[in-house]
């Protein structure tokens, strides 16, 4: 049975397919990246989000991930130059690589701002890195045509669709819990706030209508990659795809994430599909017939190939047990978020709260913090609910009162939380001194309890 | 409304035509979650009449200022008072409402800002250069400096008489209380005409729930307004309740400090304003509020049942008979019985989280915005 699925398995990675989907993903991934970098900055949000703000939040492990001043700026630029050379195939490994490198820094820089689309855009950047998205129709393939092939090794394409359905399934996963099922939230608070939306208004008020979006999106999540990669469904599911986030987009505030998922699915589709693409791209261009009908087939070295393919199982690995971690934590997840990011977990929850900071001195002085002084409203926001970030801020404030003459000043916090609907409380224990605390990814017994069960994933 | 997401609603219509099922559906809630409706009271009911009355009463100010001003006797000083009372303790009614026209000129800001600053007074009474636009004389104006220059600037009236009809000084005091009259006039006079124009229908037309729409906007003032002051403003900060005053009470920086005895009236009033407002209550009249838009969209604790409107009404209503038990001089009350102004702010900063937080969080309004992707 074992040595029957490996062979399996070695067979598998020996298949070779068209580069064609991989190409066409290639190109709509640089053309959305670079648009995406570029309405970002037009919304003046560098300016906004890394440039104004007087402290960062940073990711444990990452304190050395900052903001560049005005040369975030030139970040920007240098993933947006990378993108187009991503989306038009030229110097494609290292533009891969520099997108990575420059896209993830970027998201590193404030822990405020994550989002978990962003993390999908920086997996999938890492994934090309090692695909072969150049072998075809490409700039690189036109001036190297040793390059241009008509076969590639199929895991190259797979890997893609794999990082889709793992998307897609646990984001389904996480919504198997009894708030998002048999209380509708919080679809239940979000759709009456769209209600004056032109002739759908009225809907979004009915309680059903909250649960049969609940319910869909969790059905729509868990089936959606299965009926992607399924032949006979795919056609249906693609449409659903189109449906599903076009709506989304109109209800919910997310950007361009609805226009990279339907372009990113369109990998499912089968290779005569997206040769018609390109032959259509390149007849347009007056492409030679023999640059877009290459004879010959491409593969990596012995080498490379394992290595490529060890570093993708074990990234693949990693992306399947990484959404459990929160299994190792005490607590309910949603309250204390330990092991929340990096998992799907998307628009699942309606979180909101305000968190009031004590500096207390050695002699008796006591200040109480205006966060504003420290925190844009947005890093206030995100703050307020999320106990790593409240004691990152603690550490901030700690540091800023050592230096303005308060002597190992300690720091307490007045938190209030509601989640769900659920009227709010403190979330933080007020007695602990956080100046005390170190960040570490032990469970931080310093949460208050949420004295509720919200059951499932 | 939002037409630019029109086609693509269109577009998806007809995609799942079929799917939804189309009949007319009868179960009408009992409470309007229409907030169009809720605007609409807002500003035709509550924010333009309480402006209409405020004005009434601001305009009985300027007519007896304008006759003390042109003849300082003791029974025109004590009309002038009198009116002043009734326009402070109308404004109560109004000061809530710093949204629209009455954000765009900060209205608050040249009314109501205490306590005064008296050597400011003075300088400006002696300046011939005088500019009450600038930050920096927010506290010289308004209100705080009226109950200044009629109830404090000396302790018996004859004093306080002989102080405007001083040989060499007495006219420009006289001027300088008709320059801040008129000024109010004429601020008011640019909230009212605006609200009175374009601005009603832009008000009621923002409909949505995001940065600049009006039920957001109006929120964000609201919650802000009770925030700071009436909860820090009128209590927190006179008692030493808020930690910045470190526990220290300063009696001093009650609201009318210099006339003392209507101070708690004048907090009882914001209270009952800022209740009525949550109520949907206009001079006696019921319209769409916060309150029954809480309970159209269903707002309530999915563990205890506990339903938010209810909740907050409870809260607001602690608030008042704690207030019903407060000496009319909250000067005198925090000098025999801070605890009871320190039990005031506590139940208030209650009431604030409960509206910043729950209220926001069930009517999806965050405070204090700024316009970012969310996933």
């Amino acid at each position: 049975m074992v040595t029957n699925l490996k062979t399996r398995f070695s067979s598998y990675l020996n298949q070779t397919s068209s580069p064609a989907a991989l190409v066409v993903f290639r190109m709509m991934f640089g053309l959305l990246m670079f648009l995406s970098l570029l309405r970002f900055w037009l919304k003046g949000w560098i300016h906004q989000l890394y440039i104004a703000p007087k402290h960062h939040f940073s990711y444990y492990g990452f304190e050395w991930v900052q903001p560049l001043g005005q040369y975030t700026y030139l970040l920007f630029l240098v993933g947006m130059i990378a993108a187009l050379f991503i989306g038009i195939g030229l110097y494609y490994r290292w533009a891969a690589l520099l997108f990575f490198l420059s896209f993830t820094y970027i998201e590193l820089m404030d822990k405020t701002t994550y989002l978990n689309h962003y993390y999908f855009i920086s997996l999938l950047s890492f994934l090309l890195i090692f695909l072969p998205a150049n072998a075809y129709f490409s700039i690189d393939a036109w001036r190297k045509p040793s390059l241009n092939s008509s076969k590639i090794p199929s895991w190259c394409t797979d890997s893609i669709k794999l990082m889709v359905i793992i998307l897609y399934f646990f984001a389904g996963l996480a919504k198997l819990n009894s708030d998002w099922l048999f209380l509708a939230l919080p679809m239940k608070i979000w759709l009456p706030a769209k209600n004056d939306l032109p002739l759908i208004g009225n809907l979004l008020n009915e309680t059903w209508v909250a649960y049969l979006f609940s319910w869909i999106g969790c059905i729509y999540d868990l089936s959606i990659g299965f009926l992607l990669l399924y032949t006979p469904t795919r056609k249906l599911a693609y449409t659903s795809v189109i449906v599903f986030h076009l709506l989304t987009s109109i209800l919910f505030p997310i950007g361009m994430f609805p226009y990279i998922m339907i372009g990113t699915a369109l990998i499912f589709f089968s290779q005569d599909f997206h040769l018609r693409i390109i032959h259509k791209i390149g007849g347009i261009m007056h492409a030679s017939s023999s640059f877009l009908n290459p004879q010959r087939s491409f593969s990596y070295s012995n080498n490379l190939n394992s290595l490529f393919i060890g570093l993708l199982i074990l990234f693949f690995t990693i992306q399947i047990l990484l959404p459990f971690r929160y299994l190792l934590y005490p607590g309910e997840l949603f309250w204390t978020e330990e092991g929340y990011r990096f998992s799907w977990r998307v628009m699942l929850m309606e979180k909101m709260g305000s968190a009031t900071f004590l500096a207390k001195g050695e002699n008796g002085e006591i200040k109480e913090v205006d966060n504003k002084e420290f925190l844009t409203p947005q890093q206030e926001k995100m703050m307020a609910t999320q106990p790593d970030m409240i004691l990152e801020f603690a550490h901030i404030l700690q540091n800023h009162f050592e230096k303005t003459g308060i002597e190992n000043p300690q720091i307490y916090v007045d938190s209030y939380v509601s989640l769900n609907g659920r009227i709010g409380k403190a979330l933080i224990d007020p007695k602990i001194d956080l100046s005390e605390e170190k960040e570490s990814f032990a469970p931080k017994n310093w949460i208050l309890k949420f004295e509720d069960e919200i059951k499932g994933f | 409304m939002n037409y630019g997401k029109y086609p693509i609603i269109l577009f998806l219509l007809t995609l799942l035509f079929g799917c939804v099922d189309s009949t007319e559906d009868q179960d009408i809630p009992e409470e309007n979650s229409d907030r169009k409706e809720m605007l609409k009271f807002w500003v035709e009911e509550m924010i333009i009449p309480s402006y209409s009355e405020f004005e009434q009463d601001l305009q009985n100010m300027v007519i007896s200022a304008d006759q003390f001003v042109n003849n300082p006797t003791e029974s025109n000083l004590q009309a002038l008072r009198n009116t002043w009372v009734q326009a402070y303790v109308s404004w109560q009614h109004v000061e809530l409402f710093e949204v629209g026209p009455a954000e765009k000129y900060t209205l608050r800001n040249f009314y109501n800002i205490y306590p005064t600053n008296v050597s400011g007074i003075e300088t400006n009474i002696s300046s011939s250069t005088l500019n009450l636009n600038l930050p920096s004389t927010y506290d010289q104006q308004g209100f705080p400096a009226l109950d200044y220059l009629i109830n404090g600037v000396a302790e018996e009236d004859i004093k306080i008489l002989e102080f405007y009809t001083d040989s060499e000084k007495g006219e420009n005091r006289r001027a300088y209380l008709n320059t801040l009259v008129t000024r109010m006039e004429l601020l008011l006079n640019q909230v009212t005409s605006d609200w009175n124009g374009p601005a009603k229908e832009e008000f009621i037309s923002k409909t949505g729930l995001d940065i600049g729409s009006s039920t957001a906007s109006m929120v964000n003032a609201y919650v802000l307004y009770y925030e700071r002051h009436v909860r820090s403003g009128k209590f927190g900060i006179p008692s030493g309740a808020t930690l910045a005053s470190s526990g220290t009470p300063n009696p001093e920086k009650i609201e009318a400090y210099y006339k003392q005895d209507i101070s708690l009236l004048l907090a009882k009033t914001a209270h009952q304003a800022f209740t009525d407002f949550f109520n949907g209550n206009a001079n006696g009249k019921q319209g769409p509020s916060l309150k029954t838009y809480l309970v159209a969209i269903g707002a309530k604790d999915p563990s205890t049942g506990i339903l938010l409107s209810e909740y907050i009404t409870e809260q607001l209503a602690v608030i008042s008979n704690l207030l019903n038990g407060l000496s009319e001089n909250l000067y005198q009350q925090i000098i025999t019985d801070n605890d009871s102004m320190i039990q005031v702010y506590q139940e208030m900063q209650k009431a604030v989280r409960i509206l910043k937080v729950d209220m926001t969080s069930a009517m999806s309004i965050t405070i204090t915005y700024t316009d970012n992707d969310g996933d």
